[in-house]
């Protein structure tokens, strides 16, 4: 009992600090809150993203007698109702002005139609691009732009192809080309497509359905994209503070250490080694209860599916074991407080980023990704983002076995060094 | 004088201290290295090529293989013909950013006018994810564009000259449809040119960034740390006024505001000096040119620093101990740091966010930045940045001021 009274003792000391609770739970979940919040309206139907502003430059002028103006038909789109909530959009006179507004960054992006652009399409000739220039800090607005473009411009071309398949065919079978109507291809075309934008609009999955990778029988991961991303971005900050947790409230013995009241514990009846096993044990205490407040604040906050309650549990105790044994190993090495804190924050956010935890959602490079099983903290990732991906519970419980080897190791190594520190 | 001598005392103290080596210079220099490592790594890859995996249970199809030509054909894409069996684990583990699976019969079907969907396995989440779906997209529009086009081809013909057969028909459909398919092969070469716009024009790059991702990552980690760096500085102030140095200097005959002054300038340059160490980095190891406008970018560190050392000075009056100091500058930091666009360009977050965002005064030393780096501009461009960064160093500066008196008193 003697050790658990020391366990919920340092336990309990842990959890009234303040800055305890700031580093174990509240700064994990203000990153991940503030990328929630930065994001939360992206992705949806209603987008919530800034207001582009784009400026037009429609260097395509056709004669009043022309009846079709492609231009204009371009131009006019930026200005419909139906994008007026995310565009806003400027008419330039010249390249040079719609360059200086970006410089100033009174747009973001503009979009310049080169000249005799109808005339060109009109004589199946070749017609010069459309130019879309970009502030270069820009990704997301410009590329709406372009897509807008892209559209319109698909829609003109299929219609142009339209043409040009009928020529070729009734070449090939001799039928007079004076017998091909261009005006109804083009209109049937149009008809097809606008049709077939408008399916895709409402229904992305029409033309292409997404699969996201999973094992029959398990949990399917979240359909919600945000939710899915914030899993990934949490279970990073998770780890991260896990390991910071472990090695922090290890920390704990030298203190006592230094103020005295350790050497004064270990001239009582108890046993020195129930006194390091309940300091190890509170370690597993606050590092358990810190991973348990993160997974469900991110589950009702964050709707995170951590994936099935196997796999959850597995993960949790491979996380709790390894970080358990990281910081008792860390602060084995370690002499006085002054020392511990370069130690845990520099050592920590070393081993954080060899194992991925920062650059979750990249594609880094092989050797990186091999660099990463040496490392704990990659190890931790790797179950997580198993359990994430609703990979079977075979696959969690193997990772998972091999955290809690490396935990064990570690804990061994570091235990051994305090027993005869201490001895 | 006495202002110089406090400073010079706090540097002493500050640079003493191996904690803050640290978290001064070596956290933000290997994190600058590790961050632009990390992008560069995306963009220069040995090969850029997304590997994308083709399912083709629609075997002899022509469709599958106009699918299968497009793939193989498009630069952005490395093809790999996988199975059914492999292509679910090949993407979640990531050997494959994605895997088209083309069901059986697609050709017949779709041909047929009936219902047969592609399949595109993905992970949504993920950055190579979303580029393979941005880039699948069109070439799955330009496939049902041109069975359309054949399609209404087929019916002009077949309204001059009636086929003689089904199967007549069906090879006339697939002539049309090949025609159609490798027209819009041409065509999809032409259409958009897109193009960043840098000043002067010759500079202009294709790639974002200006063409070197540590435009972004390099001044991105020199704010984010110059906010961690006042853990150190603002600690100071605390412990001096817990070991009760600050009352013993308030017996002398040092005014208040010279106390202030004093500590506000050690920490001005040492965030000062922390920056140029970090632009020195940068222009040397990571090929950032911040020389190209050296009196612009003092501009923005000098205000950049004014505004920090005010907080600074701000959190060490307000902090009552050494854990509290380390909460309330990581919270500052973290929250500054997102809200000002250095952990993540503002257009991609929501409205709210990121006009708020644009107020903070990180966002506009972030601007300052990129006027330099990125867009090329001329050294007037920081002005307006180093004016509003100045503005906010004078609020923080009175804050902190009617706190440290508050206190003194």
């Amino acid at each position: 009992m003697k050790i658990l009274d020391i366990a919920l003792n340092d336990f309990t000391r842990s959890v009234r600090s303040l800055f305890a609770i700031g580093m174990m739970v509240v700064a994990p979940l203000v990153i991940t809150g503030l990328i929630y919040v930065a994001f939360s309206g992206a992705g949806s139907e209603n987008s919530d993203l800034p207001i582009i502003q784009v400026g037009i430059v429609n260097l395509d002028q056709v004669p009043a007698d022309v009846p079709v103006a492609l231009g204009k038909t371009l131009a006019d789109m930026y200005f419909d109702e139906s994008v007026a909530g995310y565009i806003q959009p400027k008419i330039y006179p010249g390249e040079a002005s719609v360059r200086s507004a970006i410089n100033n960054q009174e747009i973001q992006a503009a979009v310049i139609i080169p000249a005799g652009m109808t005339a060109a399409l009109m004589a199946n000739q070749s017609v010069p691009p459309v130019r879309i220039l970009q502030d270069p800090t820009l990704t997301i607005g410009p590329m709406v732009v372009k897509n807008m473009a892209q559209s319109l411009l698909d829609g003109i071309y299929g219609g142009s192809i339209a043409v040009q398949v009928h020529r070729q065919r009734f070449a090939v079978h001799g039928i007079a080309e004076n017998s091909i109507n261009l005006q109804s291809i083009i209109h049937d075309y149009e008809g097809w497509f606008t049709a077939f934008q408008r399916e895709l609009f409402h229904s992305p999955q029409a033309a292409l359905v997404l699969v996201t990778p999973q094992s029959a029988g398990e949990e399917a991961p979240s359909a919600d994209p945000m939710a899915g991303i914030l899993g990934q971005i949490m279970t990073g900050q998770m780890i991260f503070f896990a390991f910071f947790t472990g090695a922090y409230s290890m920390q704990s013995i030298l203190k006592e250490q230094e103020e005295g009241t350790l050497a004064r514990l270990f001239t009582t009846p108890t046993p020195r080694l129930t006194i390091l096993g309940g300091k190890f044990l509170a370690v597993v205490f606050t590092v358990c209860g810190q991973g348990l407040v993160l997974l469900l604040v991110g589950r009702l906050l964050f709707k995170v599916q951590w994936g099935t309650p196997t796999s959850v549990l597995l993960t949790m105790l491979g996380q709790v074991a390894s970080a358990t044994g990281l910081g008792v190993l860390l602060i084995s090495f370690v002499k006085h407080e002054r020392q511990a804190g370069p130690v845990i924050g520099g050592g920590l956010t070393a081993l954080g980023m060899l194992g991925g935890l920062f650059t979750v959602g990249m594609q880094m490079p092989e050797a990186f990704t091999r660099l990463a099983n040496f490392i704990p903290q990659g190890w931790v990732l790797h179950a997580w983002r198993l359990s994430l991906n609703g990979a079977p519970s075979a696959e969690v419980f193997t990772t998972c076995l091999i955290l809690v080897g490396m935990g064990a190791t570690m804990f061994a190594i570091g235990g051994l060094r305090f027993n005869r520190r201490f001895a | 004088m006495r202002i110089l001598d406090i400073a010079i005392k706090d540097l002493q103290q500050i640079l003493r201290d191996r904690r803050a080596f640290l978290f001064i210079v070596a956290m933000p220099l290997v994190f600058t290295f590790f961050m632009g490592f990390a992008y560069r790594s995306m963009s220069q890859a040995p090969d850029p090529r997304l590997p994308i995996g083709l399912v083709d249970q629609d075997a002899g199809g022509e469709l599958s293989q106009a699918l299968g030509e497009g793939l193989a054909q498009a630069e952005s894409f490395r093809l790999e013909a996988i199975s059914a069996e492999q292509a679910e684990n090949a993407v979640r583990s990531g050997k494959l950013a994605a895997a088209l699976v083309v069901p059986p019969g697609f050709t017949r079907s779709v041909l047929a006018g009936t219902e047969s969907q592609l399949e595109l396995v993905v992970d949504p989440f993920s950055n190579r994810g979303q580029s393979v779906m941005e880039m699948v997209r069109p070439l799955v529009m330009h496939l049902y564009s041109s069975v359309e086009i054949a399609e209404m081809s087929l019916r002009a013909v077949e309204s001059h000259i009636p086929f003689s057969s089904e199967v007549a028909r069906q090879q006339e459909l697939l002539a049309a449809f090949d025609t159609s398919w490798r027209a819009w092969d041409t065509s999809s070469e032409q259409g958009i040119a897109v193009e960043q716009v840098t000043s002067p024009p010759q500079a202009a790059h294709a790639e974002p960034f200006a063409g070197n991702p540590y435009n972004q990552a390099s001044p991105g980690i020199l704010v984010m740390f110059t906010l961690f760096g006042l853990i150190t500085s603002a600690t100071l102030l605390v412990q001096e006024r817990r070991a009760r140095t600050l009352q013993r200097m308030l017996t002398t005959a040092l005014h208040t505001w010279e106390i202030m002054a004093g500590h506000l300038l050690a920490m001005f340059t040492l965030v000062l000096l922390q920056g140029l160490l970090l632009v020195v980095f940068g222009q040397l190891a990571l090929g950032v040119n911040y020389l190209r406008q050296p009196l612009g970018v003092l501009l923005v560190m000098v205000s950049l620093a004014a505004w920090a050392s005010a907080l600074g000075l701000l959190i060490g009056t307000v902090a009552k101990g050494d854990e509290q100091v380390i909460v309330i500058a990581m919270i500052s930091m973290f929250l500054l740091s997102a809200l000002g666009g250095t952990w993540f360009p503002l257009e991609g977050a929501g409205r709210a966010f990121a006009a708020v965002g644009r107020l903070t005064p990180t966002a506009w030393a972030m601007t300052g930045f990129q006027n330099l780096l990125v867009r090329g501009l001329s050294f007037e461009s920081t002005l307006l940045p180093f004016a509003i960064q100045l503005a906010y160093a004078l609020g923080i500066f009175a804050l902190a001021a009617w706190q440290f008196r508050r206190q003194a008193n």
